[in-house]
């Protein structure tokens, strides 16, 4: 290795580094935070690509890690929990579904919170507009027996249905209630997760190469 | 006690300078950003040739990121002549807006602190003559 290459071996490490401490992000804002970062390195070198100027510039920007932190924390959580689109803090932590368990974890239960939201704000409209299909079905058999079910047939019910048009606004507001609850659980995850990392910008443990 | 209070106390205000920098930055860059578009080194010197701001550069650019998404600035990769393209970043009309709500509000906050500072101020020109002599 030449003296002449050191230079570009450690901007390259340094990005390296960067990259990997990004991955939490987009791939589009990982490539356009690591190109600017570059950018600003070769402007701030292009007069005095020695060595110590290299070495300087990148003491100037910190650590890859602890930059990579303040981008974290600046765009993907602030992003995320201060959004008020459940779809962009769905997408997040999508994203950190494919990282880690515990991020897997709260996608499915987040899932789970917004197909249930989903299926009771349906029941709603089809009580609305079916009223005799949809809504809960008791039915008394012979032989002191009984069943029942909650949903929507293709006929009228033959049952008995005690919540009747009252089923309307109970799913709205369950469900309702439980998309906003799945949501605020999604920002809640995110600001957990994001905790260890805050405790490194502070200055713990882990090696920065 | 009290020299353990005494050696606490410019570290606790470094602490505090640091926050009220970090308080102002945001102000400062979109000040910077006024009068036209700038890429990010030319917004750190900007910074610091126009103010006291000893700018972190590993602070500025997420700060500057973060503008963009919060949707007071915008960015765009310009080529440039050095042999490689800049990302620079233009404010937007709620960036202005933003911009002049804060700097009204700097104003006033500072105008406010300055009468409330006055009776500081005997304090501090005697504190300048005493370093001022050997």
């Amino acid at each position: 290795m030449t003296n002449a290459s050191e230079p570009e071996k450690a901007i390259e490490t340094y990005l390296a580094s960067l990259r990997r401490h990004l991955r939490d992000l987009m791939d589009e804002d990982v490539r356009d935070i690591v190109d600017e970062i570059h950018a600003h390195i070769l402007d701030k070198t292009s007069a005095d690509t020695t060595p110590e100027s290299i070495a300087s510039t990148l003491a100037a920007l910190g650590p890859p890690q602890q930059l990579a932190v303040r981008y974290h924390t600046d765009e993907l959580l602030q992003r995320a929990q201060l959004s008020r689109s459940p779809a962009l803090v769905l997408r997040v932590i999508l994203r950190w579904a494919t990282l880690s368990l515990g991020g897997m974890l709260v996608f499915m239960l987040s899932g789970i919170g917004y197909c249930i939201g989903g299926v009771l704000f349906v029941m709603a409209l089809l009580k609305a507009f079916f009223p005799r299909q949809a809504g809960l079905n008791i039915q008394y058999n012979p032989g002191h027996t009984w069943s029942m079910g909650f949903g929507a047939g293709s006929g009228p019910h033959t049952g008995h249905d005690p919540i009747g048009l009252w089923l309307i606004p109970i799913c709205l507001v369950l469900g309702g209630g439980i998309l906003f609850l799945t949501f605020r659980f999604g920002t809640w995850s995110l600001r957990l997760f994001s905790r260890p990392r805050r405790a490194v910008s502070a200055g713990s443990a882990e090696d920065l190469t | 006690m009290n020299s353990t209070q005494n050696s606490q106390t410019p570290d606790a205000a470094e602490k505090w300078e640091i926050q009220l920098r970090k308080g102002s930055l945001e102000l400062a860059i979109l000040a910077a950003l006024w009068k036209g578009p700038l890429y990010g080194l030319e917004i750190l010197r900007n910074l610091e040739s126009g103010s006291d701001l000893v700018v972190v550069e590993g602070t500025v650019y997420p700060l500057l990121t973060r503008l963009r998404s919060l949707g007071l600035l915008s960015s765009e990769w310009v080529e440039s002549d050095s042999g490689h393209p800049r990302k620079y970043y233009r404010i937007t009309e709620a960036g202005r807006q933003r911009a002049v709500a804060m700097a009204r509000l700097w104003n006033r906050f500072s105008a406010s602190m300055s009468s409330l500072l006055a009776p500081l101020n005997h304090a501090i020109t005697n504190e300048e003559v005493n370093q001022e002599e050997p």
